[in-house]
């Protein structure tokens, strides 16, 4: 870790009281470490790579300071440490004695770019660290509560303060977690994912209740906590004054983080079509692409509803029954299919009617036992 | 005329009983036009709870709301299934014009649980259609106010509700203003009015609904009563994967 330290030599009352600070702190963490100050990035990291405790606030201390330290501190790439290993260099003095302008031709142009760097003859820009982004807060509850709802009432506080906090970033999250303190370290967390990235009070606060409603406490809760891990760039589309399509799609999809809260992410499903000729593989819960659907190929009709499993029919007299006798309509259409994963399935399709009108799709298995069997119904 | 009474009259929400109501409530084309002739508006009706009795499962009734389905989710409008009576067929769904993206299927597993959903679905602006099936999870026993929930819910989203329910609750009281109970009618599927804003419909309307000899020529028929068919040279259906 690099820290620019001249801007706040003021602030800290001087540099060895800054040190020591740094020291304590790092002590207090446990966290070892090796201080080295210098007048350039580089030079210091290379003096507390060397293990040397120098402090050299200008740069001819700096350079002074430099030529102690051993090449093996550089960490440099292994074929360059050799090259310089074979000159016979052994400390980073002995290189600095050299003429700048041969080592280049001998080592290549980005060593010399780097000594220059730790000396000061260039300018070293720093990327700035800047420290992730993350949204924890905290709330002892007045009295200790049972009923997970009540929760609702001391959350809200957190849940304004998080959408707060989300638009000073104009950020937004698809994920954050309510914690509850029962004490005595108990914890329950409660996830709550959304369907795409959220920053109104007002739906993470519909989206928790589903949870907490359905949620009973193990024991009284006394403290409540909202973390919020990871942002993301707030997309906001101006909203056309009269159409109202976005405002449509977010109520769809606040509708579907609702629905997946209280029932369970299982209960809510998308539909889509998979290449296979058996019926119950050739649909899927899922999204369907768009762009899939030109790919499908014409069948033969299928039923919209399916019957799994499919059902047995009686036989009578080489027909099959189903509170009657069906009359066979259209058919045979035989799918054969799965010999390569075990599902092996040999079928021929009938449609049928039966005594009351109903539309069936039904088949028959030709390889024995046999037998009729109900696979759909065309509602 | 008393000129009173006249006034009375001129209100949206007064219809005499030999007219249809004069307020236009906002509709869509069920894509029959002799179904819409006969509804007020001139189609289904959004935001309002339309009952749906069909005598038995796979007579075509789904088939007669297949095609104001296909121009919803043309247009990119969400449809909502709630707790529907088998597993839906994504080909037969996707052959009959709808895009599979703009479906949602939702499997609600408790009664309560199903009935709110299904209010929710209602009440949100998003769903431009939700079809229900809550009679099979309530063993038939539906509360006795969900209906009037159900159609409160619909006024304040604003998209269509179509409620399947069982035959035998024709004859029950309904909040909801548009009623139809179908039969079979062997391709083509009979529709009665039982209810609907406006006069009483005299008698039941055919429609030719989509019926799956319809839609293809390649099979092959066998007559009823012969003898089966001789499955063993048809060509062999079978893929290899990629």
């Amino acid at each position: 870790m690099r820290l620019e330290v001249a801007g706040s030599l003021r602030l800290f009352g001087g540099l060895p009281r800054l040190l020591h600070l740094v020291r304590e702190d790092l002590a207090a963490m446990d966290l070892p470490a090796q201080l080295a100050v210098a007048a350039t990035p580089l030079a210091a990291l290379w003096l507390a790579r060397a293990g040397s405790d120098a402090i050299c606030s200008d740069l001819p201390a700096t350079r002074t300071a430099l030529a102690a330290v051993p090449i093996t501190a550089l960490e440099l790439a292994p074929p360059l440490a050799r090259r310089i290993e074979g000159f016979g260099l052994r400390r980073l003095g002995d290189v600095l004695a050299l003429p700048r302008a041969s080592l280049g031709a001998r080592l290549g142009k980005p060593f010399v770019i780097d000594l220059a760097r730790a000396l000061g003859e260039v300018a070293d820009p720093q990327a700035c660290f800047i420290f992730p982004e993350r949204f924890e807060q905290g709330l002892e509850l007045p009295a200790p509560v049972e009923a997970a709802p009540v929760l609702l009432f001391a959350a809200r506080r957190l849940i304004a303060a998080l959408a707060g906090w989300l638009a000073a970033r104009n950020a937004a999250v698809r994920s954050i977690e309510c914690l509850i303190d029962h004490g005595h370290g108990v914890i329950t967390t409660v996830p709550l994912a959304f369907s795409a990235p959220v920053h109104a009070a007002a739906r993470i606060e519909r989206v928790l209740k589903e949870r907490l409603d359905a949620l009973s406490l193990s024991a009284p809760a006394l403290a409540l906590r909202l973390c919020a891990r990871e942002t993301e760039a707030r997309e906001d589309r101006s909203h056309a004054l009269f159409d109202g399509a976005g405002q449509r799609h977010e109520a769809l999809s606040e509708l579907m983080d609702r629905l997946a809260a209280r029932l369970g992410p299982q209960a809510v499903q998308g539909l889509a079509c998979h290449a296979d000729h058996r019926p119950e593989l050739a649909s899927r819960p899922g999204s369907e692409k768009p762009a899939l659907k030109a790919s499908l190929p014409s069948l033969p009709p299928r039923p919209l509803w399916l019957v799994e499993p499919p059902e047995a029919l009686r036989e009578l007299h080489g027909r099959p029954q189903r509170a009657g006798p069906l009359v066979l309509l259209a058919g045979p259409e035989r799918i054969e299919s799965g010999w390569w994963d075990g599902g092996d399935a040999r079928r021929d399709y009938f449609v049928a009617v039966d005594s009351g009108q109903r539309w069936l799709w039904i088949f028959r298995d030709p390889r024995p036992p046999g037998g009729w069997f109900l696979h759909g119904w065309f509602a | 005329m008393n000129p009173a009474l006249a006034q009375v009259l001129e209100r949206s929400d007064i219809r005499r009983g030999d007219a249809f109501a004069v307020a236009p409530a906002p509709t869509f084309a069920t894509g029959f036009a002799r179904l819409d002739a006969e509804l007020p508006g001139g189609g289904w009706p959004r935001g309002a709870l339309t009952e749906l009795l069909p005598e038995q499962t796979g007579i075509g009734e789904l088939g007669l709301l297949l095609p104001a389905l296909a121009a919803l989710t043309a247009a990119g409008q969400t449809v909502v299934l709630i707790a529907p009576p088998h597993s839906a067929h994504a080909p037969a769904w996707a052959a009959a014009g709808i895009r599979l993206d703009c479906l949602r299927l939702v499997f609600p597993s408790r009664p309560r649980d199903a009935l709110w959903a299904a209010v929710e679905a209602l009440r949100c602006g998003g769903v431009a259609a939700t079809l229900l099936w809550l009679d099979a999870l309530f063993r038939a026993q539906l509360p006795a106010n969900s209906l009037r929930r159900l159609q409160v819910a619909a006024g304040e989203g604003g998209g269509a509700a179509f409620f399947f329910r069982p035959a035998q609750q024709a004859g029950a009281a309904s909040p909801a203003p548009l009623r139809l109970q179908l039969h079979a009618a062997g391709r083509q599927l009979r529709v009665k009015l039982l209810k609907r804003r406006g006069p009483p419909a005299r008698q039941a309307i055919l429609l030719d609904i989509a019926r799956p000899a319809g839609f293809i020529q390649s099979v092959h028929y066998a007559v009823a009563g012969a003898v089966l068919p001789d499955t063993t040279g048809i060509r062999r259906r079978s893929r290899v994967p990629a």
